[in-house]
């Protein structure tokens, strides 16, 4: 089957290498303006980290029509003197290639894993393309647990604005928490650490033609670590900057995207995440520190604007989704004025399992029900602006750890919903 | 005079009742042509049903919004057993049709014959107007959650208009699959159509002028910044 992910040059070129200790891959489509940098990053990392160890990067190319391919081909990283490291002793091999299958982030990846398998590398990493932020100092938190401590799983934990990242800490975080019983702080951060055995792992399974290779393959990759019971940990790398994301992609489209590939995998796995009743917390490498909250935009009357929008326009899908509990208690917070909104948070975890029940058995068209969480998701970030306005780093953190009790503490209330 | 007005009356008596020995075969033959269509009529119904419940067909009405409708309509029956019941009356039809034809009427023959002929007509028109109310039903939904979720003035205004349309579309097709007044529908749905269109647009450019004013201007403004208004990442 990998022969089959490896278009025509790549197994020849892979005999010629040789086996290598190191891979990382780099997922690209378009990225010539950042590329270059990432390259940089990761070749400075092998040889201040790693001089000793046979490393490769590959380039899994989604078909770029700008100069990325030949941008990763050219780029050298000339002075090694400036990161303080020697020449890398093997050098640092590289491969571009094009990957085979459904345009994604997710059949990129799965041409990574079928090359790490075919050059047995013990220990790989996945980086964005877009990343503005990346240091050679990534690679060494990335790579490092899987390579000298023996784990199989990396997760990227960044610093980023208390705002930044409202679908992570208000979804995705909590529930595969609470599905799954790791800590995992950022589930679908897009830069992983892993072992080759794990990679070999990912690549067993059949789910090469699904949403997973299209959006879907981070927070895959997380859950079936976690799931499949791989060691798992996380690495603090900073700040996370990356180029500007297109303007045109809507919040709509990608929360839909976001929240359906985690809820799949509670489909998926069913019987393993009713099991779990606690969390536990995973181990963390690198050296935390914080990062400035300089005051940004936020629009809280336009949200709620559209939350009220929702609760008066979408109210005959809502009711069809919730409980007339839950129904009646959103729609008894349509009267708050914006400065003093507030969407409490067990209602909110109410409103997440309603509709996670309502996804398993689906009362509607799937893409409609979750394009109708938008204005409720909304609410609810508002609501978190509101309630953070003057919070630190810390206290909003602790914000986030009270909603994710909340989590918890609900999962009898998801299981009799997921049931009934 | 005797003789002769007996003799025709036997005549007339011999007459009827050759005429009721002929026809009564027929008739036999119809009645229990009859009485085997709705036999079969009948197994069709719990077939196509049981079938339909395998199919999670009554889930999937429920899901495209078909189940509402027919709540709104207070029609009590799941709408696997409404299509249990269509296909029984159209076994049976068909079979009373069949059973007609074996009592040798010329009339009835020509009625039947035309019958069958239209049959694949009514049945496409049927799967018309279902098609076009399950469109109707999901692109108007479609269209209320990208208007609200783009905080677009009037979402149901829009989506209303969205389902009106269809709604209109699939009729007009329906009655020209039929071919009844083929020319009048054509132009009736022209006129329709061309009549909502120049009404929104009076609504909107006079009764309407600073409402459309507002809205073009946001538009111009949304063209001219970022998309995300926010300043931090939702994602």
């Amino acid at each position: 089957m990998d022969e089959a992910l490896l278009p025509a040059p790549l197994p020849e070129r892979l005999s010629e290498i040789g086996p290598v200790d190191i891979l990382v891959g780099i997922p690209s489509f378009n990225n010539a303006r950042t590329i270059g940098h990432v390259v940089r990053a990761i070749q400075a990392g092998f040889a201040k980290y790693f001089p000793n160890e046979r490393t490769l990067l590959l380039n899994s190319d989604g078909g770029s029509t700008d100069d990325t391919q030949e941008v990763v081909r050219t780029t050298t990283l000339s002075d090694y003197g400036t990161i303080l490291a020697a020449h890398p002793v093997h050098g640092v091999h590289r491969i571009v290639t094009p990957y085979h299958g459904i345009p994604g982030k997710g059949s990129a990846l799965r041409t990574v894993f079928a090359v790490a398998k075919a050059a047995g590398a013990k220990a790989c990493a996945v980086v964005d393309a877009d990343l503005r932020s990346i240091t050679p100092e990534w690679l060494d938190l990335l790579i490092s647990p899987v390579f000298r401590q023996g784990f199989d799983f990396v997760a990227p934990l960044y610093r980023r604005h208390k705002y930044d990242g409202t679908i992570t800490n208000s979804i995705v975080y909590p529930l595969t928490r609470t599905l799954f019983g790791k800590r995992v702080r950022q589930p679908i951060g897009g830069d992983f650490g892993f072992s080759g055995r794990l990679a070999s792992h990912f690549l067993e399974h059949d789910v090469w033609h699904s949403d997973v290779a299209r959006f879907g393959i981070d927070i895959w990759m997380t859950s079936t670590a976690i799931t499949s019971g791989y060691q798992v940990c996380q690495s603090f790398l900073g700040a996370k900057i990356h180029d500007v994301k297109d303007p045109g992609v809507d919040l709509s489209k990608m929360l839909t995207q976001v929240v359906s590939s985690v809820f799949s995998l509670m489909e998926s796995h069913e019987q393993l995440w009713k099991g779990v009743s606690e969390t536990q917390t995973v181990p963390l490498f690198g050296f935390e520190h914080t990062v400035g909250l300089e005051a940004i935009r936020v629009d809280v009357g336009r949200m709620v604007g559209i939350f009220r929008s929702g609760a008066r326009d979408l109210s005959a899908i809502w009711e069809r989704i919730l409980t007339p509990e839950t129904f009646s208690l959103v729609q008894n917070l349509t009267g708050t004025d914006d400065g003093r909104f507030r969407f409490p948070a067990r209602l909110w975890v109410q409103v997440v399992y309603d509709f996670a029940a309502a996804y398993h058995h689906p009362t509607m068209n799937r893409d409609h029900l979750l394009r109708s969480l938008t204005p409720l998701y909304l609410g609810r970030t508002a609501s978190f602006v509101n309630e953070t306005a003057d919070a630190d780093a810390g206290q909003v953190e602790d914000v986030i750890e009270g909603l994710c009790r909340e989590y918890e503490s609900m999962k009898p209330y998801l299981v009799e919903r997921w049931d009934g | 005079m005797g003789a002769s007005f007996s003799e025709k009356l036997l005549a007339a008596l011999n007459a009827f009742f050759e005429g009721v020995v002929r026809f009564l075969p027929g008739l036999l033959a119809a009645l229990l042509i009859l009485a085997i269509g709705t036999v079969i009529g009948w197994l069709v119904k719990v077939a196509v049903r049981r079938t339909l419940a395998v199919a999670r067909f009554d889930h999937f009405c429920d899901s495209s919004g078909v189940s509402q409708v027919l709540n709104k309509a207070d029609i009590r029956a799941t709408p696997s057993s409404l299509m249990g019941s269509l296909f029984f009356w159209l076994v049976f039809a068909s079979f009373l049709m069949a059973g007609l034809s074996a009592l040798e009427v010329e009339v009835i023959k020509r009625l039947i014959s035309e019958f069958f002929l239209y049959l694949p007509r009514i049945l496409a028109a049927l799967a018309i107007l279902l098609v076009g109310f399950l469109l109707a039903n999901f692109v108007s939904r479609a269209a209320l959650l990208a208007s609200v979720n783009a905080n677009m003035p009037s979402p149901r205004l829009i989506s209303g208009v969205v389902k009106f349309l269809i709604a209109i579309l699939a009729f007009a097709m329906a009655l020209e699959q039929l071919e009844i007044a083929k020319s009048i529908v054509i132009a009736a749905f022209i006129i329709s159509f061309g009549a909502v269109m120049l009404g929104l647009a009076i609504a909107f450019g006079l009764g309407g002028r600073d409402v459309a004013k507002k809205v073009l201007e946001r538009q111009i403004k949304d063209l001219d910044q970022p998309k995300e208004r926010d300043g931090f990442s939702h994602i």
